[in-house]
């Protein structure tokens, strides 16, 4: 690795830690700002003021903003996330260290199907430029990248789930099953589990397809016309070659960042899917963290959000500086 | 003639320069623009409806109505923290909000809302945050509180208090929602369903009772609301507290008709108005096979009263371990155990709420097991029991935990050991937070018992109508909708102008077009399903119309100007 990279890849590391801690510091002043109350759930007919003091001085909420502010960061530093404030005996990092696996099965399951699928329609499409099957496999992909997620989601349980009584709704297997699970690795191993991952899948990869799929086949158009292609032609090397192994390798680069990116984006914005599939992971103990206004929860999982995305940015940058050569020379001549 | 006709008009011109000033003075300043509080229609359509359409005719009566709807959580900041009597009008404190309360099974005993919504020493921190301050019903909720021997006398008690209420008109009330059930009949025996007064037919009778027809025996149902946690000395939430409730063994039990019935105690002997003997039912075990013993039972109200003095911002006060049950359990100030079975409780003062509201309402926990934790709990300043969760909870009632995750599900057994065995197998409760979900497992046998619905009830009428193997429950809930008037600042500090307000509040109408008939006309914070409670004289009725509250207003010299604006009375 160059100096230049090096330096380049130090200069993207102090960026995402400086994004991070603007990030930190939004969520801590937003949640505190905004106009409710975290004793909220807590209120009822025999709530009185001293127990309202007691709950305050527990989650610390007592003492002056600036005091709070230091407390939080030099627990985020010590990757403590606090207790939340509606589960007993459970720690922020508790809760979130439950959902993440969750989160992640059904998100990388959905981005590899939606980028196989993605990329393979991307080349077929390009290869097939001009027939009734691209016309209609674009329009379709349009389709599904513009229709909501949870309109889609509501289709697919309503068929497949409530009609015909094929799959199941919700959640990610029946209590009396799910309770013999002792490990991440039975729960994976459990055909049940796997069954209640089809159509929350299914549904976020409808979604997920449509970018690689059209950028696929645009840098399929663009490569087709370079020189390089035209000679792998001449050369008499068959279409089917042409296509796979020089074209469509040269067209991968750009979906691939794309990936990269979209693993961050899908982890945080599996909030809807989550709440119409009832899919125990990230999103959906955060959209229920901000309704109970259980900020240590909801802080702690936008978080982790905004780390796996900075983090997937970050990576991204430095895929990108090891694959194309520019990238790192352009910095070395900055730094020179 | 013409001479008639001029006395005539220098007359009515007289008459007029004699009126005009007349009319200027006797008219007081404009009534200033209300807000109207509720929840947003996203999370309550039904509450929502109802507001904006007593708004409209609020504006009938010559005011400026403003209506504020916002999410629940900045709903209960701007309601619970704006009370406070120096808050000027420019920190802008609720004026009027709609309001409700859910019904559970310790609310059967009226003391709970005769004493905690309007009492005048919890006008400052506690639910009396309508502010209202009157020393004569002070004196009924206090009165009602002591009179333990005489249950007719407590009545006559009870009944003045909501004749003060209704005629002060502090909380409009206007219906009690009809708490809408479906069951799945195909797989449980519709007669062995038990509707609960005032909670409908989620209740601890219909989970012990309720016959399965098939051979599966797992009755499946869900919430859309939170599973926090399950410790005996929590309240967490509904859900929460209905499944403790299986899980854990009370003394008594509210049963069926709403009045406390003696439950893991064979009998419950006062032997006068400050001490009670009770005694055991023989035999029963707690999940993990101990005896369940007297020293428990005390125990269990121990746990509730233990605690520790705290200074703090140079005050010092008693810290609660189990702050949620220690109200509960405060006017317990000794406890003697007889034998293994029989214990004698003594109060501090005489409570004729103390079987509901104690007894029936304190969990039975087992002492080997809390005396530990409680124990380590008292040598630590910032913990409490909220902080407590077992891994598998103890306790010793019909249903034990198999397992739990929070906010997932919870899955119970029958517990073979108990006495009153229930005739399920299995109990589980998942957490759908979506509602088209929940009515598609309904209908399609994924769930057998669909306890909560937070949506149109009329959507659950078409969806029985179209299924011949699900049946609609519903009973009149102990909760109630109301509109509450902060009665510290003007306008709403008139009672008269208070008065005029629920009369623009169309009952029938809302009952029939907005609930779609599932709910029952209120007029107390005393259900009609609390049928004993409501052997009163006729309390003040507010027909719906406008007319009649222009009219009120009229008689107590308020006015309107030449642009229909209501002015206040002179003066």
């Amino acid at each position: 690795m160059s100096r230049g990279v090096a330096y380049y890849i130090l200069g993207r590391f102090l960026q995402s830690v400086m994004v991070l801690w603007i990030i930190v510091t939004l969520l801590f002043l937003l949640f505190r700002l905004a106009p409710s109350n975290p004793l909220a759930s807590y209120i009822d007919t025999t709530f009185t003021k001293q127990q309202e003091a007691a709950l305050l001085a527990r989650f610390g909420l007592d003492k002056p903003l600036g005091e709070q502010y230091i407390i939080y960061l030099v627990n985020l530093l010590k990757l403590d996330l606090g207790d939340t404030f509606s589960y007993s005996g459970k720690t922020v990092l508790d809760i979130l260290g439950a959902d993440l696996p969750n989160t992640i099965y059904l998100t990388l399951t959905s981005l590899l199907l939606a980028y196989a699928v993605g990329v393979l329609g991307g080349i077929v499409m390009a290869a097939m430029r001009g027939s009734a099957f691209e016309r209609i496999g674009t329009t379709f992909t349009l389709m599904t990248r513009a229709a909501p997620q949870f309109w889609v989601g509501m289709l697919l349980l309503t068929f497949f789930a409530f009609q015909w009584k094929l799959l199941p709704s919700s959640g990610i297997g029946p209590p009396m099953v799910r309770y013999r699970w002792e490990t991440e690795w039975d729960k994976l191993m459990s055909p049940v589990f796997w069954r209640h991952m089809i159509l929350p899948t299914f549904t976020l990869a409808l979604y997920l397809h449509g970018l690689p799929l059209l950028l696929m086949r645009s840098n399929m158009l663009e490569v087709l016309d370079q020189d390089y292609v035209t000679m792998s032609r001449l050369a008499g090397y068959s279409e089917w070659r042409v296509m796979i192994q020089t074209a469509a390798r040269n067209a991968m680069l750009p979906v691939l960042t794309a990936l990269t990116l979209g693993i961050g984006y899908s982890i945080g914005g599996n909030v809807v899917i989550e709440h119409v599939f009832s899919w125990p992971g990230l999103g959906r103990t955060l959209v229920r963290a901000v309704q109970q206004a259980d900020y240590p929860l909801a802080q702690g999982a936008f978080f982790l959000i905004a780390v796996i995305i900075v983090f997937m940015n970050f990576i991204a940058d430095i895929l990108y500086s090891l694959l194309d050569p520019r990238v790192g020379a352009s910095a070395q001549a900055q730094v020179s | 003639m013409s001479r008639k006709l001029i006395s005539i008009a220098v007359l009515a011109m007289m008459m007029l320069a004699l009126a005009l000033p007349v009319t200027s003075q006797s008219m007081g300043e404009v009534v200033p623009p209300i807000i109207v509080h509720s929840v947003t229609q996203a999370e309550r359509p039904i509450e929502y409806e109802t507001t904006r359409l007593v708004v409209e005719n609020m504006r009938e009566l010559g005011l400026e109505v403003e209506h504020r709807a916002i999410p629940w959580a900045q709903l209960i900041d701007e309601i619970w923290y704006s009370r406070t009597e120096e808050s000027s009008a420019a920190d802008r404190p609720f004026q009027m909000t709609h309001w409700r309360m859910v019904g559970r099974p310790e609310r059967s005993d009226p003391d709970e809302f005769t004493y905690n919504l309007f009492h005048s020493s919890v006008r400052d921190g506690g639910y009396n945050f309508i502010g209202y301050n009157n020393p004569e019903y002070d004196a009924l909720a206090e009165a009602q509180r002591v009179e333990v021997a005489d249950k007719e006398a407590r009545l006559g008690i009870i009944c003045e208090a909501q004749q003060v209420i209704r005629h002060d008109m502090v909380n409009a009330y206007f219906i009690h929602p009809l708490t809408p059930q479906v069951v799945n009949t195909a797989v449980f025996n519709p007669d062995s369903i038990t509707t609960q007064a005032g909670i409908g037919v989620h209740n601890f009778w219909t989970w012990i009772g309720i016959e399965p027809t098939t051979d599966d025996k797992t009755l499946i149902t869900s919430t859309t609301s939170f599973l926090n946690s399950f410790n005996p000395l929590e309240i967490a939430g509904d859900a929460p507290s209905r499944v403790t409730e299986m899980t854990w063994d009370r003394l008594m039990r509210i049963n069926p008709i709403g009045v406390p019935e003696p439950w893991a105690a064979e009998s419950v002997v006062w032997e006068d108005q400050l001490n009670v003997v009770v005694t055991l039912r023989e035999g029963m075990k707690w999940h993990d096979g101990e005896d369940v013993q007297s020293d428990d039972a005390a125990y269990s109200f121990e746990a509730a009263l233990a605690g520790t003095m705290q200074t703090k911002d140079g005050e010092e006060r008693f810290q609660p371990e189990a702050p949620d049950y220690y109200p509960f359990a405060s006017n317990v100030a000794n406890i003697e155990i007889i034998d293994d079975l029989s214990l004698r409780f003594t109060l501090n003062t005489p409570s004729a709420a103390f079987e509901t509201s104690s007894l029936a309402k304190l969990n039975l926990i087992p002492k080997h097991i809390w005396e530990p934790i409680i124990n380590d709990l008292l040598t630590q300043d910032d913990a409490d029991v909220d902080s407590i969760q077992e891994e598998i909870p103890i306790g010793s009632g019909p249903f034990k935990y198999v397992a739990f995750d929070v906010n997932e599900f919870v899955y119970l057994e029958a517990f073979e050991d108990h006495w009153a065995r229930p005739n399920i197998d299995a109990w589980i409760m998942n957490v759908l937070p979506n509602q088209e979900a929940t009515l598609g497992q309904i209908q399609a046998g994924e769930m057998n018992f669909l306890w909560e619905w937070p949506g149109d009830p009329g959507v659950l009428q078409s969806i029985v109508d179209d299924n011949e193997h699900l049946d609609l429950f519903s009973a009149i809930s102990i909760g109630m909708n109301y509109f509450a008037f902060n009665v510290r600042y003007a306008p709403f500090d008139d009672v008269t102008f208070r008065q005029a307000v629920a009369h623009t509040i169309p009952q029938q109408f809302i009952i029939d077009n907005i609930f779609n008939g599932l709910a029952a006309p209120a007029d107390s914070f005393v259900s009609a399903a609390l049928e004993y409670w409501r052997q009163c004289d006729d309390l003040p009725t507010y027909d719906f119309s406008i007319e009649g509250a222009r009219a009120l207003l009229e008689g107590a010299g308020y006015s309107w100007d030449d642009d229909g604006r209501l002015h206040y009375p002179a003066g």
